[in-house]
């Protein structure tokens, strides 16, 4: 067993000297600060978008809570029950044609 | 380490000449580690250009000098297994995909100048490729970085940010399940490495 090791040992040793530290081609750094530039042109961009989305976002916010928060002038003030109501809508004379006899008559 | 924290410390604040410094100073070390992680030439420059864009973009996270080459290691190991794990997924053979040493050995076959240092440097390349190729990516990577690269399980500990004792039990059997094909390979009767 420990002659196999050993084996291995020295593969990876030999291993390691096939395949030297190359050396980086004169395109190495252009390419490089190209990349940089271009990933920081997208991180801009998604930035202004976000900020764009969030401002759009706040004034949509600001409509509705400006739309809830104001009275509605057009609603009746409504006084007595649900069944006056209902009695007030429907007038004892528009039911007797559907049939509907009230206790009045 | 290669570059004063001073050094870095410039590259932090935005000075692109300082950053330059840092890359030109660990340039050749990281794509020596990504060629002999990858396997692959011509794709070793891409590798490494992505990982100095990934420490250009997390250097104002970095505190303390000590933890600067780790950290530089993580990067390397990070980008190198997003590499493999997006190769996996090719796999269709291609002209293209041949890599630059095979082209070059194919180019001196064909003009009979294969020198016998140049054949058994490929041999050797082409079976710890094989053998590495056995294990899981994550594992051939942690073997690599111990056997070939010679990293203490100190240093792989602080790159890996796991305890001795776990790096201890996934090299072991990484290690193990490499020692048994490579004895796989030299029992069934192919010429011992480096005997060429």
């Amino acid at each position: 067993m420990d002659q196999w090791n050993d084996e291995l040992e020295q593969l990876f040793g030999q291993y390691k000297r096939a395949v030297p530290d190359p050396d980086a081609s004169a395109n190495f750094m252009p390419e490089l600060w190209r990349k940089i530039e271009a990933r920081q042109s997208l991180v801009v961009r998604v930035r202004r978008l976000t900020q764009v989305f969030v401002a759009a976002a706040a004034a949509i916010c600001l409509v509705f809570a400006i739309f809830l928060a104001t009275p509605n002038t057009d609603s009746q003030n409504i006084n007595g029950t649900y069944v006056d109501v209902l009695a007030e809508a429907h007038p004892a004379e528009n039911l007797t044609p559907l049939g509907i006899r009230t206790d009045t008559e | 380490m290669l570059v004063e924290f001073d050094l870095i410390q410039r590259a932090q604040a935005g000075d692109g000449a300082a950053f330059n410094q840092v890359v030109l100073a660990y340039r050749k070390r990281i794509l020596g580690t990504i060629a002999r992680l990858i396997g692959r030439p011509e794709d070793v420059e891409d590798v490494g250009q992505e990982v100095f864009l990934r420490l250009y973009y997390s250097l104002d996270q970095l505190r303390t000098p000590e933890v600067f080459e780790p950290w530089l290691y993580r990067l390397t190991v990070n980008a190198s297994y997003d590499y493999l794990r997006k190769q996996r997924r090719r796999n269709e053979a291609r002209m293209s995909d041949l890599t630059e040493q095979q082209v070059m050995m194919a180019d001196a076959s064909a003009g009979g100048k294969v020198s016998t240092e140049q054949e058994r440097r490929k041999n050797v390349k082409e079976l710890v490729e094989a053998l590495l190729g056995a294990i899981p990516e994550q594992d051939r990577i942690l073997l690599t970085l111990k056997e070939v690269e010679g990293l203490s399980l100190k240093e792989l500990e602080k790159i890996y940010s796991v305890n001795e004792n776990a790096l201890k039990v996934r090299l072991f059997r990484a290690r193990q399940r490499v020692l048994n094909a490579y004895q796989a390979v030299q029992k069934s009767g192919k010429q011992p490495v480096g005997s060429a």
